[in-house]
């Protein structure tokens, strides 16, 4: 491993709300990180794919997903994320308000790495994020992107 | 002696190849019943030679039975000969020289000469057209539907039993009339061309090309059937047969079926609001609530008390409405998630309830103590939420002293009646209507914490069982729950 730019998180997120609760939660953390965010599943590959107006984007070490999202959702995203040769081993955390039964059986039939249901307040919201951060990428060896 | 001069009489070579000829049996009988003639048709038909024939009484081939009368038949026929079937309508038999009878067709027809008036008779053995009759017969009564045979002129002439039982008329008030008799009046004038048209082309086909179709019975009553149509070739020309078959059940079926289906798409409906109600409603009351919450972090030392007051209630107000709608959807999905039955052991459902309690149980120094219960088919899964509803409540309302509750049941026959008794602080029973009420609460949210679902979600739980729940009370003393569940599923 070689010491590298700190670590880059995507957020397939449609509520601004909640990405800008990501954002500054990511702020209170004492770890550097860099946070992405796209509307939904179309921009989500735009981005992954460099294309359009992500031709520039790096790829990120880890992808927030919001299952309910318009155009292509978060179960249709993650389907193909899997199934692609280079995405499949990035780490897709489902971050969702969905506490539905189905939603969590289908997201783990479609290999989430994990599923987490939005904590209502800021305070909770805000220490998940951060132990999500601190799992995936302090705790967790990740592959190379 | 007179019969050798008869035979002479006949002795026409011409004649006898004619009688030869003929596919029945033939035998020709003099105005005493004796025969004169016969030919090998009749010896092959009776078993008898001819020689054993010629000179004997022509009753030698009737049945015993009908022996007796045959003179005087045959007496009378030699008065007023002329050319006609035997026994007309009569089921006549023939009995051959071992003894076995079979039946028979005749045709009787005189022949006057110098010597008198001779009988010849035509005997045709019907054994196998009968046997087929009876076939067809079996075949109309043992067929599910009313079946019509109809002519070409619209008269009935026959229908099974079945036909009574559906139309409400006996075999004889149809038997002749016109196929009209059946029909709705509003298509009396339509129907006798659509009849004659199909005559034109008769093949086996269903009547009405897709169309409702209703017949009339006795009474005047109509109903909905269905009608097949086939063609039959008799010796009297084209029949068609009607085959009737009464659809109001299927129809009232049909209609169920519709109904249903209909249940199942509002039922769905009602999931995706409950859906909804668990995510994009959800969306924007964290937008606030995590909005306000931000506000409160970052500015803090910049508003003042009031402001985060304000800042308090928007967030407990965005929390308690996010736990509602939790809450709404765990109680639409009762009806909607519910597994099928299966036997239900409940000594392990309370252990599994018992064991998620532990913490609140410890906490409290609850007691919790279970009589031995019986196993029923349920959907365990809500079983285990019922129960847990249940004894949660008896350690959330308890009274001044440590929670004791007692599980028991009591086998009522055809269900099972269960017991959840606590010495909680009770419930006034002014409102036992209202604790079964969704979010309906019967304290403030200081006093008890809670939207007031758990004795909505059990209460919907023991429905879908076909069970019945309630409770008693004494203030301060303590409440048991009941609620039954029937042995079986079928109530």
């Amino acid at each position: 491993m070689t010491l590298q730019k700190s670590p880059h998180i995507l957020q397939v997120e449609d509520s601004q709300a909640d990405a800008l609760m990501t954002r500054e939660a990511l702020q209170d953390s004492d770890m550097s990180c860099r946070i992405s965010i796209v509307e939904d599943g179309v921009e989500a590959l735009e981005f992954l794919n460099q294309r359009g107006k992500y031709k520039s984007s790096e790829p990120p070490d880890l992808i927030l997903l919001d299952l309910n999202m318009p155009r292509k959702n978060g179960r249709e995203l993650l389907a193909e994320l899997k199934a692609h040769p280079k995405f499949r081993s990035i780490p897709v955390i489902v971050l969702t308000t969905s506490r539905a039964v189905e939603d969590i059986a289908s997201a783990y039939d479609l290999h989430a790495n994990c599923y987490i249901i939005k904590p209502v307040d800021f305070l909770s919201y805000s220490e998940t994020i951060r132990a999500i951060q601190a799992f995936w990428l302090s705790i967790v060896t990740l592959g190379e992107q | 002696m007179e019969n050798e001069k008869a035979q002479s009489l006949f002795a026409d070579e011409k004649f006898l190849r004619l009688l030869e000829a003929a596919p029945d049996a033939m035998i020709l009988v003099d105005h005493s019943g004796a025969i004169v003639l016969v030919n090998s048709q009749t010896e092959s038909l009776f078993s008898y030679k001819r020689h054993e024939l010629i000179g004997s009484k022509v009753e030698l081939l009737v049945p015993e039975r009908f022996r007796k009368n045959h003179p005087v038949h045959r007496v009378g026929y030699m008065e007023t000969a002329g050319v006609r079937p035997m026994g007309m309508g009569l089921n006549l038999f023939g009995l051959r020289a071992d003894g076995s009878e079979f039946p028979v067709e005749i045709s009787l027809s005189p022949i006057d000469t110098e010597e008198g008036r001779f009988i010849i008779a035509a005997v045709r053995d019907v054994a196998a057209r009968r046997q087929a009759e009876e076939m067809f017969r079996g075949l109309l009564e043992s067929a599910p539907d009313a079946m019509v045979i109809v002519d070409r002129l619209g008269k009935i002439r026959l229908v099974n039993s079945q036909t009574e039982a559906v139309f409400g008329y006996s075999r004889e008030e149809l038997i002749g009339e016109r196929l009209e008799k059946l029909v709705p009046e509003r298509y009396g004038e339509i129907h006798p061309k659509h009849r004659t048209s199909y005559f034109e082309e008769p093949r086996v086909r269903r009547m009405g090309g897709g169309l409702e179709l209703f017949a009339r019975r006795k009474d005047g009553s109509e109903f909905p059937v269905e009608i097949s149509l086939s063609p039959l070739e008799t010796e009297d020309g084209i029949l068609v047969n009607a085959a009737i078959r009464d659809v109001s059940e299927m129809r009232r079926t049909e209609a169920i079926a519709r109904m249903a289906e209909e249940l199942k798409r509002s039922n769905a409906e009602l999931e995706q609001f409950a859906y909804v109600a668990s995510h994009d409603l959800q969306e924007p009351l964290r937008a606030v609530a995590g909005s306000v919450q931000m506000l409160q972090l970052r500015y803090e030392d910049k508003l003042d008390e009031r402001a985060n007051e304000f800042i308090t209630h928007a967030v407990e107000g965005a929390t308690r409405m996010q736990s509602l709608l939790n809450d709404l959807l765990t109680y639409s999905r009762v009806g909607t998630r519910g597994q099928t039955f299966a036997p239900t052991d409940f000594n392990k459902v309370v252990k599994a309830v018992t064991d998620d309690l532990a913490v609140a149980v410890r906490e409290n120094n609850a007691v919790i103590r279970a009589a031995e219960l019986p196993t029923l088919p349920a959907d365990e899964v809500q079983m285990i939420q019922l129960f847990q509803n249940l004894i949660a409540n008896a350690i959330k309302f308890k009274g001044d002293n440590a929670p004791q509750i007692q599980v028991g049941a009591e086998d009522c026959g055809r269900h099972w009646q269960f017991s959840i008794e606590d010495n909680g602080i009770g419930i006034d029973v002014q409102y036992a209507d209202r604790v079964f009420v969704i979010f309906q609460r019967l304290h403030t949210r200081k006093e008890y914490p809670g939207t007031g679902i758990g004795l909505a979600i059990c209460k919907r739980i023991v429905d879908r069982h076909n069970g019945k729940i309630w409770f008693e009370s004494n203030e301060n003393k303590g409440t048991t729950f009941f609620f039954t569940l029937p042995k079986s599923e079928q109530v």
